[in-house]
């Protein structure tokens, strides 16, 4: 089957996306950017894991950043309890899939076979639970303060990957090669290895079933398919995902607290995000990712610019309602913008008029 | 006679005071098309969404063969043979017509587990799900989402999706409704080549009296939620008992 023009058009930009990541230490040579590039990995594969749940299966839940929470929380109080260790690092990994696994296998059993709006208020409730945990439990937690912790010496900015006969870090094309570098590049490979597995997974006839209970829950029973089993597995399966991306998060922001881990507003930037790329597509979840977390970091910037730029023209109440401070009022006008225009989020809409025609 | 391959006992399901389906009991057997008509309202859906679980019996029994699967669900159910095509198209919307299918073909390879081979990789799926559409006449329409199709082409799916299954039982709830005469015999057809082998069992529900003359070996009737009579084709239909129950919602449907 030939691939239409919209397909083309979102495949092409997938490569573009990848290879700007690939070297994004290399084209992008500074802090803020490579922060970004790393925050955009993650989202990713934060993102594609949850439209496995809302996109592909039809499940909605709200529990998304728990299981990250998890996996970031496992990895931070493992480093800080044991010290800067792989041994702390890998602890903490299991332990955060170990806790993501039994909470998802419970609230699955319990209630994936109750109607999708009970099922989305109950990973309300522990969502609610676990974030109030982990601001009282702060002697483990850090409460509202979060956690800083070391990393393994590999990842230490300090860390020379290579040393020049003056034994300084040696440098390619201008760029340090020192642990940050490799820290991104561990970032990098992980969040890689773990969307080609999800990517994998969506066509592979598991997949299928999945958009099977998403379209036709009662038709799906009908044929043969034991829909609970696959809907709870597949809520396990996503909740590992987004604990392992939690867990790598931690390790590259070398720390953890509510805010970058487990608060709603990650929740909602998840929603936001899958929305916009295109539930049902795993090219959505990069799009979305990509957009929104470009938007966080750098419309700001943008809006001061043009702020001043328009100032310097002289036009009147322009830069007023650009001002930087009002970034927020624009990223929610793009918002309406983009539903308006692009009604199954930007991939999916593309994809879908290459069908049609 | 040999032992049936499908039986109710006594099968009764009530909805609060309404008694729907009424302690039927009936023996189907292989190689035996059996048709089973009744006014609108008798209990011929609801007693085939006991047969294939999507209710669950209030009392009685549905044996398969040998077991007794009265309290499975419809899932285990669909997997020990019994395929249920249903009266309002149910198919999967968005899926692709050989998408469809090869969910059929793949619950009966066992292949619903498979997390990380490409499905487009899996060929023996993807042949077999091709076979059952090429049996349908939807081949050329494989890629095509299942919403896309005409309504015609949309029940041809249906019936091809319960064939891919490869149940011993096939249970289909008016396959030609809603059909235009000139696309009923292509699904009448196919249900004549399930019918020509004599190791599958077939329900029919159905109120048209051409098809049911054309396909069945045996007629039951229902009517308020019992068994009314069965028999040979034209013995039933010849039989008082049926005239009375037809011709007198006849006169309900006409006031």
């Amino acid at each position: 089957m030939k691939d239409s023009f919209g397909t083309v058009t979102v495949k092409a930009t997938m490569l573009v996306i990848a290879a700007l990541l690939l070297f994004a230490p290399f084209l992008f040579q500074d802090i803020r950017a490579l922060e970004v590039a790393a925050r955009i990995c993650i989202f990713i594969v934060l993102v594609a894991s949850f439209d496995l749940l809302i996109g592909y299966t039809g499940i909605v839940s709200f529990a998304h950043t728990m299981f990250f929470g998890f996996g970031a929380y496992g990895s931070a109080i493992a480093l800080k309890q044991m010290g800067p260790g792989w041994d702390a690092v890998a602890a903490g990994t299991i332990a955060g899939i170990a806790v993501s696994l039994v909470v998802a296998t419970a609230i699955g059993l319990v209630s994936l076979r109750v109607k999708a709006i009970f099922f989305a208020m109950i990973t309300l409730a522990a969502a609610s639970v676990v974030l109030v945990l982990a601001s009282q439990l702060s002697q483990v937690t850090g409460g509202e303060d979060g956690i800083t912790y070391r990393t393994p010496e590999l990842f230490k900015t300090a860390t020379k990957l290579a040393v020049d006969e003056d034994g300084k870090v040696l440098r390619w094309f201008g760029v340090k090669l020192n642990g940050k570098l490799a820290a991104y590049y561990f970032v990098f490979a992980t969040s890689l290895l773990l969307f080609l597995l999800m990517l994998r997974i969506t066509v592979s006839p598991f997949g299928t079933v999945l958009k099977a209970i998403r379209e036709n829950e009662a038709r799906a029973e009908a044929i043969g398919y034991r829909v609970v089993a696959y809907r709870t597995f597949v809520f396990c399966l996503s909740a590992v995902v987004a604990s392992l991306a939690g867990s790598v998060y931690a390790i590259w922001l070398k720390y953890t607290g509510p805010d970058t881990a487990l608060s709603f507003a990650i929740m909602i930037d998840i929603l936001l995000m899958v929305v916009i790329g295109g539930m049902g597509t795993m090219w959505g979840a990069v799009i979305g990712a990509v957009l929104m977390v470009m938007a966080q970091y750098y419309l700001r910037d943008l809006m001061g610019a043009a702020s001043e730029a328009v100032a310097s023209v002289g036009v009147p109440f322009l830069p007023e309602l650009l001002a930087p401070d009002r970034w927020l009022l624009w990223l929610g006008v793009i918002f309406i913008l983009l539903v308006y225009f692009f009604p199954r989020g930007i991939a999916g809409t593309l994809m879908a008029k290459g069908i049609r025609k | 006679m040999p032992s049936p391959s499908l039986s109710t006992r006594n099968l009764t399901i009530r909805f609060g005071g309404h008694v729907a389906v009424n302690a039927v009991t009936c023996d189907f057997h292989a190689g035996e098309t059996t048709v089973i008509v009744g006014p609108n309202g008798a209990g011929k859906t609801t007693y085939f969404n006991l047969v294939s679980g999507q209710l669950s019996a209030s009392s009685g029994s549905v044996i398969k063969g040998k077991s007794d699967i009265t309290r499975l669900s419809p899932a285990a159910r669909a997997r020990s043979g019994i395929g249920r095509a249903f009266q309002l198209t149910n198919l999967f919307p968005q899926l692709s017509v050989l998408e469809n299918i090869r969910l059929a073909v793949q619950v009966r390879a066992g292949a619903g587990w498979g997390l990380l081979r490409s499905a487009a990789a899996l060929t023996h799926l993807r042949d077999k799900a091709q076979h059952y559409l090429d049996a349908a006449q939807l081949g050329a329409k494989a890629a095509m989402p299942a919403a896309a199709l005409p309504h015609g082409d949309q029940r041809k799916l249906e019936v091809a999706l319960l064939m891919a299954m490869e149940p011993d039982i096939y249970m289909f709830d008016e396959p030609t409704a809603g059909m235009s005469l000139d696309q009923a015999p292509a699904i009448l057809e196919l249900i004549a080549t399930i019918k020509a082998d004599p190791t599958k069992t077939v329900l029919l529900v159905e109120h048209k009296m051409d098809v049911v003359r054309a396909l069945a070996d045996r007629i039951i009737v229902l009517h308020n939620g019992e068994l009314l009579a069965d028999g040979a084709p034209a013995e039933v239909m010849d039989s008082q008992i049926v005239r009375d129950v037809y011709l007198g919602t006849a006169t309900e449907e006409t006031a």
